[in-house]
């Protein structure tokens, strides 16, 4: 007598778990443009490699005879898969699947999930579509109990130690929305997913009557920061996970593996010398400046939506994985807002914790400055990005596009380490921009000439001759200033000096300020 | 026709209004430039259409995410 008859039970079980919830249940998570569980981990991984742990658990009814007349398959699916050959582990919750009161294990699977990818060091994508508890748990429990955060440690340990990815599917409500964004990359799809702490019936409560879009839509939620990116299908999110984890090692015991590269390192796009505009007030595609140095179709932007006058990427430069900050004079001339500031801190602790060498091509007017400025927040928000800027152990290339002023100008490297820096000759830096500064210093001057406008004139053209770059070179207090042209060579040279000083191990900084 | 709201992606002032009330526009083209920073700032046409309203003057400040325009697709 062979287990046959356990094995033909366990794969029927199987057979009906992967059908998920009841079939109008399935045809009506379709109509809402929705895809299913076991269809969203397909369509993320490499074909047949999902290993699926837990794969019978869910709520059984038997009868007398001990013979099973109804199984509820759970509504938690995780297990091991592999993204581009590489291993991973994904779950997520079966939105076709009645609560999960039902589910015996749900809880439980979806711990495992967490301690799996920590302990195991592995990349974790969560795909999250679901709802908190309600009221009426405390009637199904007969009490009441404290708050706890369930696994909120974990998720944190986590955090320090490989790639998160999460994904808001559809409504995440309750405590799903801490798994979203404590993540190292999160997303949400316009129009099918929204996001918040308490729904519209109970905002209503507070006299606000709003629909769930208004509430928390994707782009609402993108906007402020509360995810990083928006995307318009299930499948655009997918393809973007797999890119974002295409830069980064498995763990931080790890270093971010090198892509293959047939772009030139001696490229020269000849666009570029003429790229910024002479005239001061004027702006450029700072997207089409930067890419023009990074290996063909390898910028990878992340966070568009918030702190814009930053640009945030993972690029590749001969192949090596390296993150990128770009300033954007479209947004505040480049200047840094508080959301700015919030946005350069995160995305460089991300880089040092996953070992990334960081590239930063600056353009940097300064802090914002003004009553609202005042009022966001943002020296705190300044000074805590320049303690992560100062904190980063890896290796750091600066290039001045063209300005950099002030404290949020200095903020660009950590200036107790060397500066591998260079600067285009648009360089114009110092401790405020000149302009409107000049009547307010030489007044007296100015008033005291026959001809005010002509003395105007005169200064502002001395002036303008020292804020040369070339002067500062002169005092080497720049230490090279480039064609435009050849910063791609230039950058090249600096990833493949800094694969070698990259350093295996968790991150170790102190608090931020 | 579909309604396309241009709203301003940060804090400034209207320094120039470049387009006026039934102006045909194309994708990028300058509706209006603001002044932040001491930088001029464009404000491009999200879509090609035509200008169904412009809800500042020059001159004024406008606040993050304050709606500048409609265009009608």
């Amino acid at each position: 007598m062979s287990w046959q008859p356990e094995i033909d039970e366990i794969e029927r079980r199987r057979a009906i778990a992967r059908q998920m919830g009841e079939p109008e249940r399935v045809a009506r998570h379709h109509a809402d443009g929705k895809l299913t569980i076991r269809e969203r981990i397909d369509g993320l991984i490499d074909p047949d490699s999902f290993h699926e742990i837990g794969s019978i658990s869910g709520s059984v009814e038997y009868d007398e005879a001990g013979e099973r007349v109804r199984y509820t398959p759970s509504q938690f699916i995780f297990g091991r898969a592999r993204i581009d050959g590489r291993p991973v582990v994904v779950g997520g919750n079966d939105f076709t699947i009645g609560p999960r009161g039902q589910d015996p294990g749900g809880s439980e699977k979806s711990a495992y999930l967490e301690r799996m990818a920590g302990q195991l060091g592995l990349p974790l994508v969560r795909l999250i579509d679901g709802v908190g508890g309600n009221v009426r748990t405390i009637e199904r429990l007969g009490r009441t109990y404290i708050p706890n955060n369930p696994g909120f440690n974990t998720l944190l340990e986590n955090l320090n130690r490989a790639p998160v990815v999460a994904l808001g599917l559809g409504i995440v409500a309750g405590y799903n929305v801490v798994k979203l964004a404590t993540s190292h990359y999160s997303m949400m799809v316009r129009e099918r997913s929204f996001m918040f702490m308490a729904g519209p019936p109970v905002v209503a409560r507070l006299g606000q009557t709003v629909t769930k879009e208004e509430l928390g839509g994707a782009d609402l939620q993108a906007r402020a920061g509360n995810v990083d990116d928006v995307v318009d299908s299930e499948e655009e999110a997918f393809e973007r996970t797999r890119r974002f984890l295409s830069y980064l090692p498995a763990s931080v015991d790890e270093l971010p593996p090198r892509a293959a590269c047939d772009d030139p390192v001696t490229r020269r796009e000849d666009w570029l010398i003429s790229a910024i505009p002479r005239d001061r007030r004027k702006v450029y595609d700072a997207r089409k400046v930067a890419k023009a140095h990074f290996d063909k179709d390898s910028f990878f932007e992340i966070g568009r939506q918030f702190g814009g006058s930053l640009i945030t990427a993972f690029a590749r430069l001969d192949g090596w994985p390296v993150a990128v900050m770009v300033s954007n004079p479209h947004i505040y001339g480049g200047g840094w807002t508080a959301d700015t500031s919030e946005k350069a801190m995160r995305f460089v602790d991300l880089a040092n914790l996953f070992h990334l060498p960081l590239v930063n091509l600056v353009d940097v007017p300064g802090f914002v400055i003004g009553v609202e400025a005042e009022k966001a927040g943002t020296i705190r928000a300044g000074c805590r990005a320049m303690a992560a800027v100062s904190q980063a152990q890896g290796p750091a290339c600066t290039i001045i596009l063209r300005k950099c002023f002030g404290v949020a100008g200095g903020a660009h490297a950590d200036h107790a380490k060397l500066q591998y820096r260079y600067a285009w000759p648009s360089g114009d830096w110092g401790s405020m921009p000149m302009e409107g500064g000049i009547e307010a210093a030489y007044r007296a001057d100015i008033a005291a000439a026959a001809d005010p406008a002509a003395r105007l004139k005169e200064i502002e053209d001395n002036l303008n001759q020292l804020r040369s770059p070339l002067r500062t070179a002169e005092h080497f207090m720049i230490e090279e200033i480039i064609d435009p042209r050849a910063t791609r060579e230039v950058l090249c040279e600096f990833a493949n000096f800094a694969a070698k000083l990259r350093k295996t191990g968790p991150m170790s900084v102190g608090i931020r300020p | 026709m579909a309604q396309q709201v241009v709203r301003s992606e940060l804090a400034a002032n209207v320094w120039k209004v470049e387009v006026a009330v039934g102006d045909k526009v194309e994708v990028d083209d300058t509706l209006m430039i603001f002044e932040s920073m001491k930088m001029e700032i464009p404000v491009a046409a999200p879509c090609a259409g035509v200008v169904a309203a412009i809800d500042v003057e020059e001159g004024q400040s406008v606040a993050e995410g304050q709606i500048v325009a409609i265009l009608e697709r």
